[in-house]
Parts: structure tokens; C-alpha cells; sequence
């Protein structure tokens, strides 16, 4: 209990805390709970522990990365959110979460990493940007095939690709599972009365980004906008723990977004100059090394030593060097 | 296309009454199927029976392949063919038939919330348990998989499966789970099931629902079946009012005929 534990997230845009679901689910849970967490926010999957985000590191050394062993976790740990629940309100917690994970989730990598101009207008977008240099250029593709292939395995269809028909479907289950959730939640602020329990954070972490993110194609967001008990469950949550990623985003940042892409590069424009600088001059090298500068070398060593008598074969061999 | 050939088909299911000769498709019983097919098969016979709907089970070594969307079970009906037990309950909804008219919006909601929870965490505990477990999947499931095969054909079929649920599995994050991790999620979903139907005779009170029909399948499938070990039984023998259940329900629709 010395040290608090430290928590890996992608970072946040559109005026949330995070972009991810898994990330958000966490972060919102931990919010609720009051869970003291050393937050780093990183763009780059490749620093988190576990080689994927979140990923929780405890202060036992171990890690975690599924959202529902985290709050397992949290929960071990004495911060519990789901401390008042009854323990039918318990097992409705549970049916909930497997009602989104069955019927949510696949609309939603379906949304961001499958539709074609979503995910080329803005997933991809936005991960390349916010990716240091060379990750930018295949790290987005590589997650987006994971997607893919998860999308596959979850509908059991090898060959499943985007299109109407697909998205249809998806798009279908989303909007039941969202009405449903809209006729759960009723007119009460959370799920389980006043105070949030892990099922709010799960509804929040799977909602808010559709509510948030512009998308080219906003099918489910107009859906979403459409049900206004879910839209202000979201933004109250928003609003109440999470004010500070809420009130950039309104203010400020919505306006100068697109100039303010080149400011947000300064900071990687030194390490961007520095590291073209440095495969130039690996490329000058090598190629100095392979057209044979290093005979030189050799030839110059041996100059020192050589009697003078050998000077014309050498200034011979620069001569054809040069010509060659 | 798509949205006005539904319309059509749905008005189609409601103009013709549900015959006599419906049937319904399922792997060999005895030699080749799986218990979480089982499960998925029963758990549609149940629904049509609280239905009052005749089905004849005909068992074919490819049903498999026969279904639609791949999976088991499915049913034959007039000249239509529909898969699982989601869109067989939607099918007989536009017949007239349906078990969850009497509920509210709370209520339907909160139905097929469990009803996920079902699939979400027995099925997948099925699976994992037929398949990723090495002792399960040698014993018991390649070989039964694979039984109407001759060898070459029957090892590519058994394995080929094999991958395609361990790369499901890693997936949706089951894949680094242990034995016993998959136990205790068996038994956290019985205790939610359990805490839900508290003393009731039914999941919502007097009437079946579709997710009773659910429920009844995968639980009595789970207890009256023989795997390597009595774990997964024994986890779910501990919940006694949905022993009573599985009974209940076993005396009410099954008991005239299977007699």
C-alpha cells in the first residue's frame, strides 16, 4: 500500500479522459471508487508493461490489462464502488456488462477500426498523429487488423468485411442495446440510485466515445443523441469526475483544432530533425563504407608506415576510386 | 436489399401458421455432439415446447455445415431455415408466438441482459472447457468432433476447429485464463442466475420466458453430462434453487414425451 499502483492509458481527445473504452471503463471506475492511481497517459503501447493499454502496474510488480481483472483489483485493494449493491443488483451489474460486450462492442470496433472513412477520416487520423515517428506509420494498420480479426472471431465469419449488410446488423444491436440500457437506466442519475457502481462505468466507457467522437458516418451517435437519459448520464459523468479532459475540449481546443495540429508537433519536431539528421549521415557513412572509403583508411595507415616508394600505386587507387 | 426482403419474409412467417412437419437439426446425439452445442440445441427445444410449437429433432452428422450461420441448432420450417435460438425466438414472434409479451420495457430489458450473460459467460465457459482445456479436448471433443470422419479428414476437422475457438478465446481475452479462473466465472454467472430467480418458479414469475428456455438448456446440458472431470457440475449443483429449476422445467415440457 506504499507506493500507489500506476495506471497506463491512451490519452484522452474530444473532450474525454481517454480515447479506449477499456481505458475509460478503468479510469471511470477508479474515479468512483476514489482509487489514489499514479495516471500516465502515453500514446505509445509499446511503453506500457503489459504491451498493450490499460495495463495496471501494482506495486507488487504485477500487471494487468483486462479492465475487469483491474477493478478486481481496485476492489481487493478496498476501493469498491459496488460496496451498497445488493447482491441482485449485483448479479444485474453482470448481465449488463455481458448484454455490452455482446451487442456493443462489435458496432463499436465496427465503427472506429472497420467502416472505411471512420476509421481512415479519423481512427487512423488520430493515431498516427498522436504516434512518435516511426510507430505512426504501421502501429495504426497492425491495430487496425487486430480489430478485424477480433470482429471475425466474434461473429465467426472468416471473410467478414465492411458493408451495409454488416453494418446494418451491428448497427441494430447497438441501438437495441442502447434502448435497453435508456429503459434500465429510467429517470434515475445512476443505474443502482444515487451513487456509481461499476456498471456505470462500464455504460460510460462504452458510450462516451460514440457521444463524443465526430464521426463521419454517426449512425450510432445519432442513435444515442436520440435516447436523452443515456446522453446526460454521459455528460454528467463527464461534467462530475472528469471536469478537467471536459471543459478543454468545450472551450478552447474545439475551435483552433486544425492549426493547432502543427503546434502540438513542435515538441516531436526536434526529435524528428535530430533523427533525419542521424539517417542521413548513417546513409552518407554507409555508403561511404560500401564504395570502399575504407580501403582508404587502410591505405593512409599504411602510408604512415610504408616506405615512400609505394606513394604512385596509391595515389593510383584514389584515382580510380574516384572514377568508379 | 436487405430491409425489404425482411419485411417481405416476416410477413410471409406471419401469414403461414407453424405446420406440422417442422424439424429441427442437431449433430448425432449419442457419438458426435458437443455438450455447448447440446446446450444451444436444448435450449430451443425447450423454447418451441413453452411455445406449444411441434418440432421434430432429426440428428445429421453435417448439421453443421446444413446451418446457415454455422451454428447449432437450427430449424426447418415451411420453406425456411432459421439459426440459434436469438432469431429462432424473433421467427416465432412474427408467427404469433412469444413468450415475453406480458413483460414491461424494465423487465425485457433486464431478460435479454441475462440472457447475454448466458452467452457471454457459459457458452464461452463451455468452450473453453471443451477446447482449450488439453485433457477435455483430447478425450472428449476431437474425438467426438470428428467421429464420422475417416482419418486423414476427421484430425484436420478436430484441429481445425480446435484453432478456431483458441484464436476466439485469445481474442476476447479468455486465452491467458486458467482452468480454474473459467470455473469461477462458471460460478459467478450461477450465483447472478441464482440471486435472480431467488424463490420464483420462473425468471419473471408465473409465465416462462426465452431466457428460462436459455437457461434450462446450458444448465441441465452442464449437469447431465459426463466431461473428464465433475468440476463444472459440481460448481453448478451448489445453487440449489436452480437445481429445482432445471427439474421443474424437466417435469413440466420434456417428461409426457421423453418418458
Amino acid at each position: 500500500m506504499a507506493a500507489p499502483d500506476e495506471l497506463f492509458c491512451w490519452e484522452g481527445d474530444w473532450g474525454l479522459p481517454s480515447v479506449s473504452t477499456d481505458c475509460l471503463v478503468v479510469l471511470a471506475y477508479a474515479q468512483f471508487a476514489g482509487a489514489p492511481l499514479k495516471l500516465r497517459k502515453i500514446c505509445n503501447p509499446w511503453r506500457s508493461p503489459s504491451g498493450s493499454l490499460p495495463a495496471l502496474k501494482t506495486n507488487q510488480k504485477e500487471t494487468l490489462s483486462r479492465p475487469a481483472d483491474i477493478i478486481i483489483h481496485l476492489r481487493k485493494q478496498k476501493f469498491n464502488a459496488d460496496y451498497d449493491l445488493s447482491a441482485k443488483e449485483g448479479a444485474d451489474s453482470l448481465a449488463f456488462i455481458s448484454l455490452m460486450e455482446e451487442k456493443l462492442t462489435p458496432a463499436l470496433i465496427y465503427t472506429f477500426w472497420v467502416e472505411p472513412k471512420n476509421y481512415v477520416d479519423v481512427t487512423r487520423r488520430w493515431y498516427a498523429e498522436h504516434m512518435t515517428f516511426p510507430l505512426n506509420f504501421f502501429l495504426p494498420g497492425r491495430m487496425q487488423s487486430r480489430q478485424l480479426e477480433k470482429l471475425r472471431l466474434l461473429r465467426g465469419d472468416e471473410s467478414l468485411e465492411a458493408g451495409e449488410e454488416l453494418e446494418k446488423e451491428l448497427y441494430c444491436d447497438a441501438a437495441e442495446c442502447m434502448n435497453l440500457l435508456s429503459q434500465r437506466l429510467g429517470s434515475q442519475k445512476f443505474f443502482f440510485g444515487d451513487s456509481p457502481s461499476s456498471l456505470d462505468a462500464y455504460v460510460f466507457g462504452h458510450l462516451a466515445p460514440i457521444l463524443k467522437c465526430k464521426l463521419p458516418n454517426g449512425k450510432l451517435q445519432q442513435h444515442l443523441k436520440s435516447l436523452d437519459n443515456l446522453t446526460n448520464f454521459c455528460s454528467d459523468i463527464l461534467l462530475l469526475y472528469f471536469p478537467r479532459d471536459g471543459r478543454e475540449s468545450s472551450g478552447p481546443k474545439a475551435p483552433p483544432q486544425p492549426d493547432g495540429g502543427d503546434f502540438d508537433n513542435v515538441p516531436n519536431k526536434r526529435r524528428k530533425q535530430l533523427l533525419s539528421a542521424l539517417v542521413a549521415l548513417g546513409a552518407m557513412l554507409s555508403y561511404a563504407l560500401l564504395t570502399g572509403m575504407v580501403s582508404i583508411l587502410h591505405v593512409q595507415q599504411g602510408a604512415l608506415e610504408e616506405p615512400p616508394d609505394l606513394e604512385p600505386i596509391e595515389s593510383h587507387q584514389h584515382e580510380e576510386q574516384g572514377g568508379s | 436489399m436487405s430491409l425489404a426482403a425482411e419485411a417481405f419474409v416476416s410477413q410471409l412467417a406471419a401469414a403461414e401458421p407453424w405446420p406440422e412437419n417442422a424439424t429441427l437439426y442437431q449433430p448425432l446425439k449419442e457419438d458426435q455432439i458437443l455438450l455447448s452445442d447440446h446446450a444451444s440445441s436444448l435450449a430451443v427445444q425447450a423454447y418451441l415446447r413453452m411455445c406449444g410449437l411441434p418440432v421434430q429433432v432429426l440428428c445429421r452428422v453435417n448439421s453443421e455445415f446444413m446451418s446457415p450461420s454455422g451454428k447449432i441448432p437450427f430449424i426447418h420450417v415451411g420453406n425456411q431455415v432459421v439459426s440459434e435460438l436469438g432469431p429462432i425466438v424473433q421467427f416465432t414472434k412474427a408467427k404469433g408466438h412469444s413468450l415475453s409479451d406480458g413483460l414491461d420495457d424494465v423487465q425485457r430489458a433486464e431478460m435479454k441482459a441475462y440472457m447475454e450473460l448466458v452467452n457471454n459467460m457459459l457458452l464461452t465457459a463451455e468452450l473453453y472447457i471443451q477446447w482449450c482445456d488439453d485433457a477435455t479436448a483430447a478425450e472428449i471433443s476431437r474425438p467426438r468432433y470428428s467421429s464420422p470422419y475417416s482419418w486423414p479428414l476427421s484430425k484436420i476437422l478436430a484441429y481445425q476447429k480446435q484453432w478456431e475457438v483458441r484464436r476466439k478465446m485469445n481474442a476476447i481475452g479468455w486465452g491467458g485464463k486458467t482452468l480454474q479462473q473459467v470455473y469461477e466465472d462458471v460460478s459467478q454467472c450461477c450465483q447472478a442466475l441464482s440471486q435472480r430467480l431467488g424463490m420464483q418458479p420462473y425468471f419473471f414469475n408465473k409465465q416462462p420466458t426465452e431466457l428460462d428456455a436459455l437457461v434450462f438448456g446450458h444448465l441441465f446440458t452442464i449437469l447431465t453430462t459426463r466431461l473428464t472431470s465433475s468440476e463444472l457440475a459440481e460448481r453448478v449443483k451448489s445453487y440449489s434453487n436452480l437445481l429445482s429449476f432445471c427439474r421443474r422445467i424437466e417435469q413440466t415440457y420434456f417428461e409426457d414425451k421423453s418418458s
